[in-house]
């Protein structure tokens, strides 16, 4: 079982979630703007295992992210093979991705609760358009809470439909929503009964 | 203690629940009938979750009619289904959801959602992914949940039926073992039920008996016999 964060104590760990996350917006506009080469794109992934080995994350689950995003990378190499070129598309890819490995690190080492807290501190600004920075953080910890309950129940009318040997074809959107309104419906009660709405 | 005197609840015409009086001073009540007679909306009346639409309820001393935010403070409410309780990504923030709700300093919520978890074995899971969890170690995230803030009711609603025989028996334990001053269990286990100190049987919207568990379970029993 993959936790949401590794609980270890590395200095990666150690760096305040703020930071973090302000770091990687800095390294994610860098990366777009720096120019492309092969030796600056092979630099930015051997940097990510760098920032893998400093978390206690290890080459393995580096791996790990790597292929969950792999039709990505199929994708966005492709795409940029016909319209660029093979050399932009590799370089480019290797950015984007690179990118996508350090957001992960980021999420692996930093508790939610840590991240939806700097969030919170982000946004405290926008109280002056009389919107407030703690509903804001605790709707998106909700939201990621709920991904794999939706998830799940996606799973049940797959099951339910190979079980029963019937296709429901794009109505099977139907019957998810229904299942995530009843869904929202109980988040609803329980928001309440919790004293939190 | 629970007081109600004359509740009634009605949904767009429809009445769900009809004329319920009762007087309730023992601490573990038992609420069973068929499913769709009423046990369930009577349950929610008791936070507050439904407001009656007559009559008067009473539960720890606090109008519920009236005061249901109080309510909601005093009763605590246990879900059959722990998905649609935990509101968190993971058991920490969840419990520590319950801590800030209870009006807990954000600097103490991660210690003591901590000391709540290792009181439930769950504190190896606190930083894991509360979708992972089986299903008797989310319905213990979802108590601990509740209890965390010390409610002086607790309001369970068929905590049991979700759960394997272990993992029921287990639950079914803590909640007859004095986790609050009056716990309220509606369910289907009638050996749960057997284990409480009152029973009250629901029927078509009405309480239709209310005694030694004994007696309204051998009832509701002949009922399909």
């Amino acid at each position: 079982m993959i936790p949401l964060v590794l609980p270890r104590r590395t200095p990666l760990h150690r760096v305040p979630a703020g930071w973090k996350l302000a770091s990687l917006v800095v390294l994610s506009v860098a990366g777009a703007v720096a120019s492309s080469t092969a030796l600056g794109a092979a630099i930015a992934l051997v940097a990510t295992v760098a920032v893998y080995v400093a978390g206690g994350i290890g080459i393995r689950e580096w791996a790990r992210q790597l292929w969950r995003v792999k039709w990505i990378i199929v994708l966005l190499a492709a795409m940029q093979a016909i319209f660029l070129g093979w050399e932009a598309a590799v370089t480019g890819t290797a950015r984007i991705v690179a990118i996508v490995l350090l957001a992960a690190a980021v999420t692996l080492t930093t508790p939610v609760a840590d991240m939806l807290d700097a969030l919170e501190r982000c946004l405290t600004p926008l109280r002056i358009a009389r919107v407030d920075p703690a509903r804001v953080a605790f709707t998106i910890a909700l939201t990621i809470a709920i991904i794999p309950v939706i998830s799940q129940l996606r799973a049940q009318i797959r099951e339910a439909q190979r079980a029963r040997g019937v296709r429901l074809g794009v109505r099977w959107i139907v019957t998810m929503l229904v299942g995530a309104l009843r869904h929202a419906d109980d988040v609803g009660d329980a928001l309440t009964a919790r004293g939190v709405a | 203690m629970i007081r109600a005197s004359g509740v009634g609840v009605a949904i767009d015409g429809t009445r769900i629940l009809d004329d319920v009086t009762v007087s309730v001073p023992q601490p573990r009540v038992a609420v069973i009938g068929a499913n769709g007679s009423g046990k369930s909306t009577f349950a929610r009346t008791l936070n507050g979750l439904i407001a009656p639409t007559e009559g008067a309820l009473e539960v720890a001393g606090i109008d519920v009619v009236r005061e249901p935010k109080s309510a909601r403070g005093a009763v605590g409410f246990l879900f059959s289904n722990p998905d649609a309780q935990i509101l968190m990504p993971t058991p920490a923030e969840d419990i520590a959801l319950s801590l800030k709700a209870a009006g807990v300093p954000r600097a103490l919520r991660a210690e003591r959602a901590i000391e709540a978890l290792r009181g439930y074995g769950l504190a190896e899971h606190a930083h894991q992914p509360a979708y992972s969890l089986s299903g008797g170690q989310k319905q213990l995230l979802a108590l601990a949940a509740v209890l965390v803030r010390r409610p002086r009711v607790l309001v369970a609603d068929e905590p049991t039926t979700l759960l394997d025989l272990g993992n029921a028996r287990m639950i079914g334990d803590l909640l007859t073992g004095g986790v609050a001053e009056q716990v309220v269990l509606v369910t289907h286990d009638l050996e749960l039920a057997a284990r409480c100190d009152l029973c009250l049987r629901f029927d078509g919207g009405r309480l239709v008996q209310a005694g030694e568990p004994s007696e309204v379970i051998a009832a509701y029993r002949a009922e399909f016999a």
